[in-house]
């Protein structure tokens, strides 16, 4: 029984390192050991497991947000700062 | 064995490249020096290489395109005012980043508040995978389009570090410049501001699954 409560305070550690650790982990920002331990835990997880695949996704889809404006502003910026100085 | 040609190659491609932004960075340099001195045509060529961009940010503040337009116009005009001050402790381009999102702040906090998405990061029940990258057009544009949605519906200090680091581009030094805050507190705020993305496209996808 002890073995178990251990196992599990051990369990709800990892889990609560890897949630706070996805955005790093992603972003490359862990140490070696620090990223094994995120992929360790994402590997028995699946709650951490499906957060760390959609949060993945979730930046590839930002990253696509990222387009030319369609208007072109400079012109006007330019042209205010000629009749305001 | 890993052929060492395309690994050398690579290497003089990265060095070509850091030598290109070398350069574009001390043309910068210049034109922000002339613009301090009181040269506007210097100054005209610093907002042709960033108004663009910085307009694309502030609409992400704003209520519609009008007065993304008016706040980039505003933040140039307070810009080339104040250049006298601008010491070149930051790159230009933040300096301008950070003038243009506070006063699209400013403008927001005068507006009827709108509806703000939840920090809250509990797991949503019955949402379907959708780590995989979307298979048709139509997945592709609903996806983009929540994703939207929710960067819009970011509370605006969670939003900004979201917007210069995820979407624009910017490394983690440079946005957590741009919007005043250490490196620890940045990475803290982007981290959440992610989760509660990706969360309201699981709120999406478990509603119209219902």
């Amino acid at each position: 029984m002890i073995r178990r409560f251990l196992e599990r305070r051990r369990y709800m550690r990892e889990h609560r390192f890897t949630h706070a650790h996805l955005s790093a982990y992603l972003d490359k920002g862990l140490d070696e050991a620090e990223a094994r331990r995120v992929e360790e835990h994402a590997s028995i997880c699946p709650q951490c497991k499906r957060v760390l695949a959609t949060l993945r996704r979730t930046l590839t889809g930002l990253r696509e947000l990222h387009g030319e404006p369609k208007v072109d502003v400079a012109d006007g910026v330019i042209e205010a700062l000629r009749k305001r100085s | 064995m890993t052929d060492p040609l395309p690994r050398a190659l690579g290497a003089k491609r990265d060095a070509k490249l850091r030598s290109m932004g070398g350069r574009a960075a001390g043309v910068e340099a210049t034109l922000v020096d002339r613009a301090r001195s009181g040269d506007r045509l210097a100054f005209e060529e610093l907002v042709r290489r960033h108004a663009d961009r910085l307009y694309a940010v502030i609409l992400r503040f704003t209520a519609d395109d009008d007065e993304a337009q008016e706040v980039t116009q505003e933040t140039f005009l307070r810009a080339w005012r104040s250049i006298g001050n601008f010491e070149g402790r930051s790159r230009f381009f933040t300096w301008i980043y950070r003038i243009g999102i506070n006063e699209a702040k400013r403008r927001a906090a005068r507006r009827a508040p709108e509806p703000v998405l939840s920090l809250d990061d509990e797991p949503v029940p019955e949402a379907p995978d959708w780590s995989e990258a979307p298979q048709t057009r139509f997945e592709q544009s609903e996806l983009r389009e929540v994703l939207e949605r929710a960067v819009r519906a970011l509370p605006v200090e969670y939003r900004a570090p979201l917007i210069l680091r995820d979407v624009e581009g910017l490394s983690t030094a440079e946005a957590a410049e741009v919007v005043e805050l250490g490196e620890a507190a940045f990475k803290s705020r982007l981290h959440r501001a992610r989760l509660a993305v990706r969360r309201a496209v699981d709120e999406h996808l478990a509603g119209a699954k219902r």
